[in-house]
């Protein structure tokens, strides 16, 4: 099978790259795009480290080919902050020290983005729920669901 | 003036911008020109002779630029210890297990990497396997005909009289305990990047947890100078003890990279990640404890099998530390222990924080059942047993400063433990448990670091040195005392770390030695610029330099900080008569030099210890046998916290690993096959597994430690699945001694007392 050309929207830049169209988004955001914030944990969808936003909403990128996500809107991590600015949830991942070896960070980050917007104003038990699919091997969770409430008290949390 | 200090301040660490925005670089991350992908050919064999290796097809494959096989190595076996030489990295005559290096290719792609390996055909003559430690130690089937024994290492500690106080003792038990080997599960899957350039450098960037002791280990394998094998700084996604040595990934990567002379890739899959890096130890312990009638525990004789896999790995280490973990936390007047490690046809078994869990189960069972027939608080028992500041443990360790006792009271007035422990409801369950550990350990010459400083004309700094952070925080801690330290913002602190050609020696993140042993030598060389800078600033104002201070920058008279001028320009006078101020620090622990884990083990072990009590309640559901914890309330004896959020994550996040491991953690074999490689079927905690912890730290201001520091949070592994043991008891009536206490094993203990 020859290879798709294909649209990508990533944080907000139109890139246009050729891939077989087996190609992960994964593979495509590290490989092609040098994007390397996005990690790769297990390939097989287990351990929430390859989340990306997918217009807003939170997409295991290692289960999804490049060419299902043709001119959606992607967002990594990379394009979360706004210029210097980081979005709240990154702020108060940095503050209350959410954050040990980072390497889940990218993915629990996007996850607990997509979530305020859904939900502006969780409880404790709501934020574990709702980062229950990213694998965090450091932190007990425990600074992470405090940042994810800490977040949530500015603006809702921002915007997504 | 009012000096603010840093130390005990929550400041967010310098590592987490670049971790929360993606610009934080892990091996896997980098890209370097004409870089190659690198694929391995693995044994599908637990025990097998290769016969032949054919390479040819894989060789002529367009896009392949090297293939190697254990012919390719310098003929160098690899282990800690001399006398634990017994990997080659690359298996050239046996494969010992299934996963085991037997060949690797370097393609220009990951994927023609792959069709060039599944090209390779190796002709195997397959040997009768061994798989139970136990079956092995007395097996003539020899994993490694040299040896001339299945037992890899056999560690004989004997004190006191053990026989005459089993003789006077009221109480004597005897049991068997055993545990599953867990998974390290670090996110990062195990990468490295080689680049053998053409002046003859190999540059590697490697998930490390010590780059002096990989750098020296690799340039031994390798047979290269030193100074020629450079691991460079790279963030790290996790180590846990799982990355504390050199791995065979080093080895073929590097060599791929030697052959192709272009830089090289290598990112294993999790499954890779799970089968075919170290770890840990699946353990059986026989033990037999007597006590006296105050419930003084006067005699142990525990005999302990470690299930090793095919090489020594860390062997005499991890044979020997959970009994040193269990001595620096109790009395131990008479004991007889016997640890085997024995080789068995598995993936070699290395380090773990929750060091030797059936042993310390096994230990604190008894302590419990003792403190059961005699009518005691378990946590009397414990404070009966424990070790106070100035005691001598059984292999003559001197414990400084202890803060062992009022972590076990503390924790029990946190969960108002004599409000529950026997009475909560059926099924409801609390219990404590309490370690001990060293910060750091002997390793010969490089126990110590060395650190050096330099500043600038601008009066900002750089410090240089070999620590390295896994996650826990190292980078931050560091710049967090040289700030103090000289006076300065931390914001003025460059940190250049954890690479081998800019950095002083540093023995590494593993065995709480970070803090202790490298920020020991960081304050030092930070002391040094700062008497410098107090020198040349005397100098140019006429005073003595014990007449100034210097605050946030600031050089200023004490106690008169209306004429005062900025750093930078102290730093211009000293260059100005005689050069740039550079400062160098240095910091042996008080260790003895004699020691030795096998031949001589006797004498102190580390530095100074740190101390923890985890208490847990728990809930035991009688329908499906899962096990919940509800709270958990942890205290800990960490010197002095120099950042106690830092200090607090460390425990939170151990807790987690080591708790919910008790009842759902264990590589799952079927004649040398693991049946669970990936995240799915090994169970690590979620967020909706844990509770929420109460953590509380306690100052005990250590002599030796970098601002009375010790270290932060590894006990608490230890602590809370002897916790929970002892939870379930208090929730069930019901020992259990095999784990993990997975819901099967649960139901059927419940099954068995009701009958």
């Amino acid at each position: 099978m020859g290879d798709r050309s294909i649209k990508l929207i990533v944080n907000g830049y139109s890139y246009n790259v050729s891939v077989p169209a087996e190609t992960t988004l994964l593979e495509v955001l590290r490989e092609e795009l040098q994007l390397t914030g996005t990690k790769f944990g297990c390939d097989t969808g287990e351990c929430g480290a390859c989340t990306v936003l997918i217009d807003g909403r939170p997409f295991r990128s290692c289960m999804t080919l490049a060419v299902e996500v043709e001119g959606k809107r992607i967002t990594t991590i990379e394009g979360l902050a706004n210029g210097g600015e980081l979005h709240p949830v990154q702020k108060k991942f940095v503050e209350l020290q959410a954050i040990q070896c980072g390497f889940c960070s990218p993915g629990m980050i996007l996850t607990a983005v997509a979530f305020l917007g859904e939900n502006p104003k969780p409880t404790r038990q709501e934020v574990r729920r709702a980062i229950s699919g990213n694998i965090c091997r450091c932190t007990g969770y425990q600074k992470i669901v405090e940042a994810v409430i800490a977040a949530s008290k500015i603006n809702g949390g921002g915007r997504k | 003036m009012k000096t603010e200090t840093l130390i005990g301040k929550s400041v967010p660490r310098i590592d987490s911008i670049r971790k929360a925005t993606g610009a934080a670089k892990y091996t896997a991350d980098l890209f370097l020109s004409g870089m190659l992908h690198a694929k391995v050919l693995r044994s599908p064999y637990p025990h097998a002779r290769i016969l032949d290796i054919d390479t040819s097809k894989a060789e002529q494959l367009e896009g392949v630029r090297a293939v190697i096989t254990g012919k390719d190595t310098k003929g160098v076996k690899w282990g800690v210890f001399p006398y634990t030489q017994d990997h080659g990295m690359i298996a050239t005559d046996k494969v010992r297990f299934i996963g085991e290096e037997v060949a690797a290719v370097a393609a220009v792609t990951e994927e023609i990497a792959q069709r060039a390996v599944e090209l390779i055909d190796v002709t195997y003559e397959e040997l009768p396997a061994v798989f139970d430690p136990e079956k092995a130690m007395k097996d003539d089937k020899l994993i490694h005909e040299d040896r001339g024994t299945n037992i890899n290492v056999h560690v004989d500690i004997d004190v006191g009289d053990v026989d005459a106080a089993f003789g006077e003792a009221e109480i004597v038990l005897e049991d068997v305990f055993k545990s599953a080997g867990e998974a390290y599960a670090m996110m990062e899957p195990y990468s490295v990047v080689a680049d053998f350039n053409s002046e003859g450098y190999l540059d590697l960037w490697i998930p490390n947890a010590g780059p002096h002791v990989r750098a020296k280990a690799l340039s031994n394998l390798l047979k290269m100078p030193l100074n020629k094998v450079r691991v460079r700084k790279i963030d790290i996604g996790g180590a846990f003890g799982g990355r504390s040595e050199v791995s065979p990934s080093d080895v073929v990567t590097a060599l791929l990279s030697i052959k192709s002379r272009q830089p090289v890739k290598l990112v294993l899959s999790r499954e890779e990640t799970f089968t075919a890096t170290r770890q840990v130890h699946d353990m059986i312990v026989y033990l037999k404890t007597g006590a006296d009638a105050n419930g003084m525990i006067i005699a142990r004789d525990a005999r302990v099998i470690y299930d090793g896999g095919a090489y020594s790995s860390t062997g005499p280490i991890a044979t020997s530390v959970p009994f040193y973990v269990y001595e620096e936390t109790y009395k131990h007047p008479n004991v007889r222990y016997n640890g085997y490690r024995v080789y068995t046809n598995k993936c070699p078994r290395g380090m773990y924080p929750h060091h030797g869990r059936a042993y310390q189960v096994a230990m604190t069972t008894h302590m419990d059942m003792v403190a059961e027939k005699l009518g005691l608080d378990p946590m009397e028992i414990r404070l009966r047993n424990a070790n106070r500041s100035g005691d001598h443990t059984a292999t003559d360790s001197v414990i400084s400063s202890c803060g062992l006792s009022e972590s076990i009271t503390m924790t029990a007035e946190m969960s108002r433990w004599s409000e529950k422990r026997g009475k909560l409801p059926k099924y409801r369950g609390i219990g404590m448990g309490s370690m001990g550990l060293m910060c750091g350990f002997p390793m010969g010459f490089r126990s110590g670091a060395t650190a050096f400083i330099r500043m600038n004309e601008s009066g900002q700094i750089t410090l240089f040195t070999g620590m390295v952070d896994n996650g826990q925080g190292n980078e931050n801690m560091v710049v967090q005392i040289t700030a103090e330290v000289i006076g300065i913002p931390m914001e003025m602190v460059n940190l250049v770390n954890a690479d081998t050609e800019m950095t002083g020696h540093d023995p590494g993140a593993y065995s709480q030695a970070a803090t202790f042993v490298g920020g020991n030598a960081v304050m030092r060389a930070a002391q040094d610029v700062r008497r410098q800078v107090l020198a040349a600033s005397a100098e140019m104002m006429k005073v003595a330099p014990d007449e100034l201070d210097i605050t946030n920058g600031m050089i200023h008279l004490k106690n008169d900080n209306e004429k005062s001028f900025f750093i930078a320009r102290a730093a211009r006078y000293a260059m100005s008569n005689g050069g740039n101020i550079v400062g160098k620090g240095s910091y042996f622990p008080k260790i003895s030099r004699d020691r030795e884990w096998v031949k001589n083990p006797r004498g102190q072990m580390g530095g100074t210890y740190s101390f923890n009590t985890v208490v847990t309640e728990i809930e035991v559901d009688p329908d499906t046998g899962i096990i919940k914890m509800l709270d958990v309330w942890a205290a800990h004896d960490c010197g002095k916290p120099i950042n106690p959020a830092t200090v607090e994550g460390q425990i939170h996040g151990i807790v987690s690993r080591g708790g919910v491991a008790t009842y759902m953690e264990e590589i799952d074999w079927d004649r040398g096959q693991v049946l669970n490689p990936n995240l799915l079927d090994y169970k690590v905690p979620l967020a909706t597994d844990m509770p929420e912890m109460d953590v509380e730290l306690i100052t005990t201001n250590d002599p030796e430690g970098p601002f009375g520091a010790k270290e932060g949070g590894l006990t608490a592994s230890m602590n809370v699945y002897k916790a929970i043991v002892s939870a379930f008891y208090d929730a069930t009536g019901v020992w259990l001694k095999e784990l993990p206490f997975t819901p099967e094993k649960v139901l059927k203990a419940l099954a068995k007392k009701n009958n």
